[in-house]
């Protein structure tokens, strides 16, 4: 039928798909993609000339500002909620977890001037390993910051302790592990402990207690972190309100005790802690379940608490406070201040006399900074009061941060793709310039003429500070607003183009099966209706797994269990029907066997990605002992490539041996016998005997097996420009078909390694069992054909195709990829060749071959009945074909969208969950909504380092990438399958 | 919903071929009170398994999912292959001892079946796993292929027209065919927390699962009761 529109009239639905779903990607991306360009930049401490302030010391400049403390001992409590801390009557209910850390609070009512309690306000996603990265750095982590050493976690941004090891100081850490991942080399002395086994609520504690008493009398460090995970584990087990948690935090209680008690015993002049600073600070919250890691302001709220052991105490009474005061039980006054995690990581650097971290947007804390001003007395002019001299000090300070912040921001905007709007650029350079002018022209003589009367000076460095508090807070908001909000419009937007392209692509196979009914009655039999509704039933149900993070950290075997239900459902059928019993059988013992494989890749993720450590499977134990296998790993997959080689060579000796394909897949095979060469020399090498010099074996025959593809596809397009009319559409639609996925499987064998012929195996019988089991109720209507594919044998593929994916050793996170792969026949990096070799790597099984071995199914429909109904297959119009195609690719861009799209909206409400529950909650009002996110929460009830974000993120990267590489494919190949439509007339009459 | 549907749509497509074979025996009758009872006894028999477990041994199917699922199978061994052997087809060239041997062979088959069913979906393989997989099996195996290899044997043709059509044709084959559906799709359903980390003592592998089958079964058996009712009514009509 309408033979005038050519192939565009049928594959222009595709180009149009593939276009919006483009632009929905994109308008999503921009809107929930909270990406953060790290720089590879550092502060230094000679850069401070560049800057306009004043320098501490002006004859050595090996310190920004004058360090007012020696020494410092961080004790971080994982998931201190700050009613730990704060009095009970703070809040308006006291509970039963309230007043445990007694002494911390005591320290506080009765040393106001030199001990401090702070309510401190973390930015989500409030996961320890993300807050850490925040309070070291003082820069807002988002879960993909570019630049990131994919896999390793280890900060490669400027930080404070990159900066204290930069400055000869020393460091020690004990307690969580985690530390030691972040920054790998530059503790002194550390004492990890495994931090995931949320079980444990002691061992970590035990550890840090062990190490912690004796590194208090000792020398050697500058800086002492100890890391207690006891409440955190408590919290994730049995909640806040329980008994183990108020253990832990009288434990705690004993142990700070002790801790002060130490300090102070040897705080007197010329003792080991004569000018040290006790910092006990928790690294986010935790709901009243345990929960962390999204925006609620339990979550969010954590406490620190600073003491200075300074004899005598600091008496600055600081101008710009926050605090709030009030009585506690015992009648004594508590003062609690506020202040932004985000400043931490400035503060203690401007208190220890190091660079600010360059990437640090936070500004000096006036309180906390305050807490080492005893030793700031310059011994300057005497009529000047301590205050005064405080003052003047912050105010360079202050300058210096701001200076370092503007310096970031400049760079930033410089460097990154995604940087700041100009507007906003301009606007935080106007407020800058503001303040910066103010103090060039007067603050800055005032200061350098210490001379002046105090009664002058005072009112301009207020109003100088106030001009720098401006200028931070901007930024801080500008960045917040960056880098922790989503942009709910553009998501929304983009979810709804998505949604806009699924009704398109409803309405195209609608459109699409109307156009075939046409030409020969569908028979809707039962089966049929069924199975159609038992493929949505289980899309959905896949659909819907996606919502949870658990099944998208099994996703592998959530798509197995799917494969082998519909696997025992054919299995079924074909009981029913009393045929293809063999194929049926085999199909589910070759899903059987990829669970296994796929079990072997996940216990190879735990190996690398640490949080699912335990799952050791017993294949690799029993195997792993045995020399056999060793050999038995080296030949098998070279004699499964023989024989994948011998089966081309069979297919192009038997049905078609014409010759354009007959050299694409001989082409092939000669690719094969080249892999098989390489591997022989590769482990000859590993045996000793060298049989190739070393070079051809890993760069000339990868580049060679690269060489003849690239001269396949240009052959097959070229051969697209003539017609070969000399085939029947069936036989030349299995030849194209062959050939290009022939083509394709050199490459993606070479890339895979020797898992990839086995792979390759496995894909071809499964592949053969779905297209035999697809043709399983044809014989019953032998008078009328149904040329129409079902959902049921697309969604059998699609699944399959994700197993494959799993079972060749993948998983969608960013150290699931195997960069080896980018570099075979290649030494040297280029990012747009490695980047298409690591694609072929990962997709390769999964959609590659998948997509492009889509029109087999339609092949095979003419197989069965060749025999039979030779007639039908001569009479069936080439025109027919191209409308299944359009069906079939429909329906697999419909599945895989599908997923897609169930996949964005759960991200979307994740994210909204993290990152904005708070507006959230006051914008939506559907209820349903609130009342799904609701579910989402409960469902994260325990994830702990399990971070949602560090899950979501890549998923959502990997599916988007997956999905926009299908279409293009899908696109692609539509045009190579559709090409002999136009010949339609000829064929047409020539077979009847 | 899967099994209502598949009934469904056997129910059709079964309809012309019966036509052609309908000269196997008319297949056992029995009235509904008596269906009623035998699956009351059934039940019964899992209850009190449950509460021996519970009260005699104090573990449950959390505590102790192995030693509860033995439980299980050994009392439920004999109530069913007893009670089923009675309603054998042909009883007439079939002796009842005959019936309760081929009910005995059924149970390790059938427990083959389910636990190969079980590893296709991902059930655990290791050593630890092992005896809850074997009485889990064999639970399975007396709720779902007992039954009937007591009443049907080796007729292929009646195994293939109850389990893969879910065509069931009189009260008996309701008995065993509903029941059986209900328990492995129930079983399937009670796969899908384990993944969820919600780090509960039932996740494990086969605690969800076999709660999901229990209930799956005692649903099928309800359901079974409404057919063998609706089915003697219907018949009830026709004799009139």
């Amino acid at each position: 039928m309408e033979n005038g529109k050519g192939k565009w009239g049928y594959i222009w639905w595709q180009w149009v798909t593939l276009i919006l779903h483009l632009v929905a990607i994109l308008l999503f991306t921009r809107g929930f993609l909270l990406t953060r360009t790290e720089l590879p930049f550092y502060s230094h401490s000679s850069d401070l000339r560049q800057s306009p302030c004043l320098s501490p010391d002006s004859n050595s400049s090996s310190s920004w500002t004058k360090p007012s403390v020696n020494r410092i001992v961080i004790i971080v409590l994982d998931a201190l909620r700050f009613d730990f801390l704060a009095p009970s009557t703070f809040f308006p209910e006291s509970k039963a977890w309230m007043d445990k850390l007694q002494v911390l609070k005591n320290a506080a009512s009765t040393h106001p001037s030199s001990a401090r309690i702070f309510k401190a306000i973390a930015d989500p996603p409030t996961t320890s390993l993300q807050r850490l990265k925040g309070l070291t750095t003082g820069g807002l982590p988002t879960f993909v910051d570019v630049g990131n050493s994919f896999g390793a976690p280890a900060i490669v941004e400027d930080n404070f302790l990159n900066q204290l090891v930069q400055n000869g100081k020393k460091v020690v850490m004990m307690g969580d592990d985690t530390w030691t991942q972040l920054f790998p080399h530059h503790f002194e002395r550390s004492y990890p402990y495994p931090s995931f086994n949320v079980k444990d609520l002691h061992t970590v504690d035990n550890g840090c207690i062990d190490h912690l008493f004796p590194s208090l009398h000792e020398e050697d460090w500058d800086v002492l972190i100890a890391h207690f995970l006891g409440v955190d584990h408590a919290g994730h087990i049995f909640g806040v309100d329980s008994t183990p948690m108020i253990e832990k935090l009288e434990q705690y209680n004993k142990v700070l005790e002790r801790v002060i008690e130490v300090l102070e015993n040897q705080s007197g002049p010329g003792n080991l802690h004569e000018n040290t600073l006790l910092v006990v600070m928790g690294d986010h919250g935790q709901t009243l379940n345990g929960d962390h890691g999204g925006g609620s302001s339990e979550e969010v709220e954590t406490a620190i608490f600073a003491m200075s052991f300074k004899q005598p105490p600091s008496v600055v009474p600081p101008e710009f406070d926050t605090y709030s005061c009030q009585l506690d039980l015992d009648g004594k006054n508590v003062c609690i201040s506020s202040m932004q995690q985000l400043d931490f990581a400035v503060t203690i650097s401007a208190l220890l006399g190091i660079p600010f971290p360059y990437g640090s947007i936070g500004q000096i804390n006036p309180e906390l900074y305050a807490l080492g001003a005893g030793s700031q007395n310059l011994g300057a002019s005497q009529e000047q009061s301590e205050s005064d001299i405080w003052m003047q000090n912050y105010a360079n300070a202050m300058c210096i941060n701001s200076w370092q912040v503007k310096r970031y921001i400049d760079a930033y905007s410089a460097s990154s793709a995604v940087g700041f709007s100009h507007d906003d650029v301009s606007r935080i350079a106007s407020v800058y310039a503001q303040a910066e002018d103010q103090w060039s022209h007067s603050t800055k003589h005032l200061l350098i003429d210490r001379n002046n009367g105090s009664n002058t000076l005072v009112p301009v460095l207020e109003r100088q500070i106030n001009a720098y508090f401006n200028f931070l807070s901007t930024v801080a908001e500008l960045a917040r607003s960056k880098w922790t909000e989503f942009n709910l419009n553009l998501m929304g937007t983009g979810i709804g183009i998505m949604l806009i392209s699924l009704i398109f692509q409803f309405l195209a196979i609608v459109r699409a099966n109307k156009q075939h009914s046409l030409t020969s009655s569908s028979s809707r039999d039962s089966w049929n209706t069924s199975a159609v509704a038992f493929s949505i039933f289980l899309l959905g149900i896949r659909a819907c797994s996606f919502l949870s993070n658990s099944y998208i950290l099994e996703e592998g075997k959530v798509a197995n269990f799917l494969l082998s239900t519909s696997g025992i459902v054919a299995l079924r059928q074909s009981i029913i029907k009393d045929k293809l019993l063999m194929e049926s059988v085999g199909f589910l013992l070759l899903s059987t066997f990829c669970r296994f494989v796929i079990e072997v890749g996940l216990s190879k993720q735990a190996a690398t990605s640490a949080f699912m450590k335990g799952y050791t499977s017993w294949i690799l134990n029993i195997v792993s002992g045995l020399p056999v296998w060793d050999y038995a790993a080296e030949v098998v997959p070279m004699l499964v490539l023989v024989l994948l080689a011998f089966w081309l060579y069979k297919a192009t000796s038997g049905s078609f041996s014409v010759w354009p394909w007959k050299y694409v897949i001989l082409g092939t095979i000669l690719s094969y016998m080249l892999i098989i060469v390489q591997w022989i020399t590769d482990s000859s090498n590993r045996f000793g005997v060298a049989l190739l010099p070393e070079s051809i074996g890993r760069n000339i025959i990868p580049r060679i097996v690269y060489a003849i593809a690239l001269g396949q596809f240009i052959f097959m397009a070229f051969h697209q420009l003539f017609k070969d009319n000399y085939l029947d559409c069936k036989t030349s639609l299995v030849a194209k078909t062959t050939a290009m996925l022939s083509t394709w499987s050199s490459i993606v064998i070479l890339l895979s390694g020797k898992q990839g012929p086995m792979i390759a195996f496995a894909s071809i019988s499964g592949g053969y069992c779905i297209m035999r089991l697809n043709n399983i109720e044809e014989d019953n209507k032998e008078h009328q054909r149904s040329f129409s594919v079902g959902p049921f044998p697309v969604m059998q593929w699609s699944l399959f195709a994700t197993c494959l994916f799993f079972c060749s050793g993948h998983w969608c996170a960013f150290d699931g990829l195997r960069y080896g792969a980018a570099f075979i026949g290649f030494e040297e990096f280029m990012l747009v060749r490695q980047a298409i070799l690591l694609t072929i790597d990962t997709f390769g099984f999964s959609i590659i071959l998948p997509v492009f071995g889509l029109p087999l199914l339609i092949a095979t429909k003419y197989q069965t009945n060749i025999g039979k109904h030779f007639l039908f297959t001569q009479l069936s119009q080439p025109n027919d074909h191209s409308m299944f195609y359009v069906d079939v690719f429909n329906i697999w861009v419909h599945n895989s969208s599908y997923d897609d799209f169930y996949d964005i909206m759960c991200n979307n409400s994740k994210a909204a969950l993290d990152g904005k529950c708070a507006l959230l909650y006051l914008n939506v009002s559907h209820c349903s909504i609130s009342a799904y996110l609701r579910l989402v929460q409960y469902f994260n009830a325990y994830n702990l380092f399990l971070q949602v974000w560090g899950l979501f993120a890549p998923k959502f990267v990997f599916d988007v990438f997956g999905l926009i590489l299908t279409d293009v494919l899908i696109c692609f190949a539509s045009i190579y399958y559709f090409v002999q439509g136009k010949d339609d007339p000829s064929l047409k009459s020539s077979g009847r | 919903m899967s099994s209502s549907m598949d009934r469904r749509k056997s129910r059709e497509k079964t309809t012309a071929k019966d036509a052609s074979t309908i000269e196997t025996p008319p297949p056992p009758q029995i009235s509904a009170s008596e269906a009623f009872i035998v699956n009351l006894v059934c039940v019964f028999g899992l209850a009190i398994s449950f509460s021996i477990a519970n009260k005699g041994y104090s573990f449950d199917l959390v505590s102790d999912p192995s030693h509860t699922l033995f439980f299980i199978w050994i009392i439920e061994l004999p109530i069913v292959i007893l009670l089923f052997s009675r309603y054998r087809q042909n009883p007439q060239q079939c002796t009842y001892l005959r019936a309760v041997g081929r009910g005995m062979l059924g149970v390790p088959v059938g427990a083959l079946l389910n636990s190969l069913g079980a590893i296709a979906l991902g059930a655990p393989v290791t050593f630890q796993y092992l005896p809850k997989t074997v009485n889990w099996s064999l639970m399975m195996s007396l709720l779902t292929i007992v039954p009937p290899s007591c009443v049907l044997g080796s007729s292929w043709a009646d195994w293939r027209r109850i389990f893969a059509q879910t065509k069931a044709s009189g009260s008996v084959e309701y008995l065993i065919c509903l029941p059986a559906h209900g328990a492995v799709i129930g079983g399937w359903f009670g796969a899908w927390p384990m993944p969820l980390d919600w780090e509960r003592p039932w996740q494990e592998w086969p605690i969800s699962v076999s709660y999901g089958a229990i209930a799956g079964y005692l649903v099928g058996v309800v359901a079974s009761c409404g057919f063998v009712l609706a089915h003697g009514r219907s018949q009830h009509v026709k004799r009139d």
